[in-house]
């Protein structure tokens, strides 16, 4: 083939095809998109972060001295660890594919994706929403409970001398709280340590940490604040 | 017909306005790289001239059919660079490849300056090392020698063409160039 043919062959091919550019809104519509996905993907990340934080605050890290590291390790919520991390790479692929995203490396755009997240899931976690999707999805989405540890069960033992309930009476030193099975325990707090934003009043949830003998009386050592629903003892 | 005085003076951006409006402006827009890509497709693909028109062609045909999705903001002759990489790269895969590396003196000379490479009496026993130096290589380090030191692009055009980020074309033109005078100076028994 001669050099010179060939663009006026591929004009012929145009013409004789009848072939006509694609038109503009269908790449506007394939750039908005692209972005849309790294905006759900940041907003994602952002809301993950905000559950891990307030997760995080929130974990009886005190019962490391009573349970060792295997408890620690039992509590870290890898669900959402794993779901900010594929949402990153989400994030990163999304971006790529944006107009000039390309120019910039996978550690750059991670490490700007990482610092959205932290600001912005953050300030979520400041007004609550961590702690509400959390919760939302706890009492909502039975299968998310097979992923995250479960505290309700956890704080449901008084033989391992772990209980929680809701305050149904109190009387000077003697409190009366309803467990999760329904089974009402009078609890003596005299020399109990009552801890963090504990408030011994009728309708509080707490959890309980102290010892069960054989003749099943529960001695108290600390009293704390439950944080959060308590979804499975009467409300 | 567009008269070839009118286009002569537009620059590529206002070409792909025209074209838009009027095919026969986009044959002075491909007439301007259409020579620049025949040999690059050759360069990176060692295709014959006559399978390296036919690839051209589809690539002309391809980016009229999608010049709307070019944006200012690029270089008009990095978009079509990219056009003809991709379209080279998916051609070969199903092509039988043919020995054949087309080089004019002039890139011969720039790669030995490039490199400090000690010139030979007989050009065309240059031709010959460099090509076979070339070949040796990794597609991924020759991609971007072959546009650094043959076709004269910048870095941030490499990257736009490779869709590559601009730090990794620079770490391969490094790569690549050291890996380029280790494999010719193999060939000169050094």
């Amino acid at each position: 083939m001669e050099n010179k043919d060939i663009s006026q062959i591929a004009l012929q091919r145009i013409k004789e095809s009848g072939i006509k550019p694609i038109s503009k809104n269908i790449f506007s519509l394939k750039r908005v998109i692209f972005w849309s996905l790294v905006g759900f993907s940041i907003v994602v990340g952002a809301v993950s972060f905000s559950v891990i934080i307030s997760l995080l605050f929130n974990n009886d890290w005190y019962l490391y001295q009573k349970f060792g590291l295997n408890f620690i390790v039992k509590t870290i919520p890898y669900f959402w660890f794993v779901f900010l991390a594929v949402f990153t790479i989400l994030g990163d692929y999304y971006y790529r594919k944006t107009f000039l995203g390309y120019r910039h490396r996978t550690i750059t755009i991670v490490c700007v994706y990482i610092v959205i997240t932290i600001v912005a899931g953050s300030t979520l976690n400041i007004i609550g929403t961590g702690k509400i999707i959390e919760e939302s999805l706890r009492d909502h989405v039975p299968m998310y409970r097979g992923f995250i540890f479960d505290k309700d069960e956890f704080w449901s033992h008084p033989e391992n001398g772990l209980l929680s309930g809701k305050i149904i009476g109190i009387k000077e030193n003697l409190i009366q709280i309803i467990d999760s099975n329904g089974i009402i325990w009078i609890i003596d707090i005299d020399s109990a340590f009552v801890g963090g934003r504990a408030q011994i009043k009728i309708g509080e949830t707490i959890k309980i940490i102290g010892d069960i003998d054989e003749n099943n009386i529960f001695t108290v050592e600390q009293v704390r604040p439950w944080i959060g629903n308590k979804n499975n003892i009467m409300r | 017909m567009v008269n070839h005085e009118y286009c002569i003076n537009k620059t590529d951006n206002e070409l792909v306005e025209l074209s838009l409006d009027n095919p026969d402006h986009f044959l002075c827009l491909i007439r301007r790289y259409e020579s620049k890509l025949l040999y690059y497709i050759m360069r990176i693909s060692k295709l014959s001239r006559e399978d390296a028109g036919d690839i051209l062609q589809d690539v002309f045909v391809k980016v009229y059919y999608n010049l709307n999705e070019f944006d200012k903001d690029l270089k008009f002759s990095s978009w079509i660079y990219r056009i003809t990489h991709n379209q080279t790269v998916s051609e070969i895969r199903k092509k039988v490849v043919r020995p054949t590396i087309p080089f004019e003196k002039e890139d011969i000379d720039r790669f030995e300056d490039a490199f400090n490479i000690e010139k030979e009496i007989d050009n065309s026993f240059d031709k010959e090392k460099i090509d076979e130096a070339l070949s040796k290589l990794d597609k991924k380090y020759r991609e971007v020698l072959v546009l650094r030191f043959l076709d004269e692009k910048d870095y941030v055009e490499i990257s736009d063409i490779l869709k590559k980020p601009i730090s990794t074309v620079g770490n391969l033109i490094l790569r690549g160039k050291k890996l380029f005078k280790e494999e010719y100076e193999k060939l000169n028994g050094k």
